[in-house]
């Protein structure tokens, strides 16, 4: 009366077996993206078939781009401090008040330059198919129409707000 | 409480089935139907439907097609889930990653500090 129990348990066991592999196995690119040193740049790597030499470049422009926007990001903070210090003491729009505001929306506006043109260096540094595709992503995420669908008339808003 | 002419009753009562005497036959084959009655009266006190599934099963796996074909469908069961479970992981990580990604180069979706 042994032997039904051991092909009842031996089943289970293959069973356990197969699915640690199995999940071992088709887990590992997940793992290998996680313990990267760069985990985001790698998983860019892997979303758009990007070649070693091709990576590097990117890697390189995104290094210098970084730094650049961490110092845009600092002057955006020192004016919006400056924003709020003249909110707080007046109740009216002063002339002071409308030049921090221009000049806000013009650090915004330079910013948002900057992204572009770095989306657009890192695009042209992929293959054709791939970059093509990276600006359609990228931009849909950053500066895509949600971003700019401020009216509810549009067919847009209409698909952004209809659950408000 | 025990009738008090109960001892007279079983003195009459014993001397009743003394005296008694079957003078019909038995029917044909009647020793061998009772033990049938005694066999099916002993399975159906011992009746388990635990008992019975497993014999069932232990019948099952005594036919090796039978037994190959069970550890074929959790081995293809175990490989199923472990793949499945593996790329809702990866989808996971994806998402997560490509968030990431988008962070690092618009500042304008960063996590307030």
């Amino acid at each position: 009366m042994k032997r039904p129990w051991l092909i009842l348990l031996g089943g289970l066991a293959v069973a356990l077996l197969a699915y640690g592999g199995s999940y071992f196995i088709s887990s590992a690119p997940m793992h290998h993206l996680e313990h990267s040193p760069a985990p985001a740049l790698a998983w860019l790597q892997t979303e758009f078939h990007i070649s070693s030499a091709e990576f590097a470049r990117i890697s390189k422009l995104h290094e210098s781009y970084s730094a650049a926007c961490a110092e845009r990001c600092r002057r955006i903070d020192a004016k919006n401090a400056e924003l709020r210090t003249l909110l707080a003491s007046t109740n009216t729009v002063t002339p002071e008040i409308e030049k921090a505001l221009r000049e806000t929306a013009e650090l915004r506006a330079e910013c948002q330059k900057a992204m572009l043109q770095h989306f657009y260096e890192v695009s042209q540094t992929m293959p054709p198919e791939q970059g093509r595709r990276y600006l359609d992503w990228v931009i849909g995420r950053t500066l895509g129409p949600q971003h700019a669908t401020m009216t509810f008339d549009s067919p847009d808003a209409d698909h952004e707000h209809h659950h408000e | 409480m025990k009738p008090e002419n109960s001892g007279h009753d079983d003195a009459v009562l014993s001397g009743l089935l003394r005296e008694w005497k079957v003078d019909s036959d038995l029917p044909p084959r009647f020793s061998e139907q009772v033990w049938r009655r005694i066999e099916r009266g002993e399975t159906a006190a011992t009746f388990s439907p635990w008992a019975s599934l497993w014999n069932r099963i232990a019948q099952a796996f005594a036919r090796p097609s039978l037994a190959a074909g069970y550890v074929a469908v959790l081995l293809l069961a175990g490989l199923a889930a472990g793949y499945f479970q593996a790329r809702i992981g990866t989808e996971r990580v994806q998402d997560e990653l490509s968030t990431r990604y988008v962070q690092m180069v618009d500042p304008y979706q960063r996590p307030p500090r």
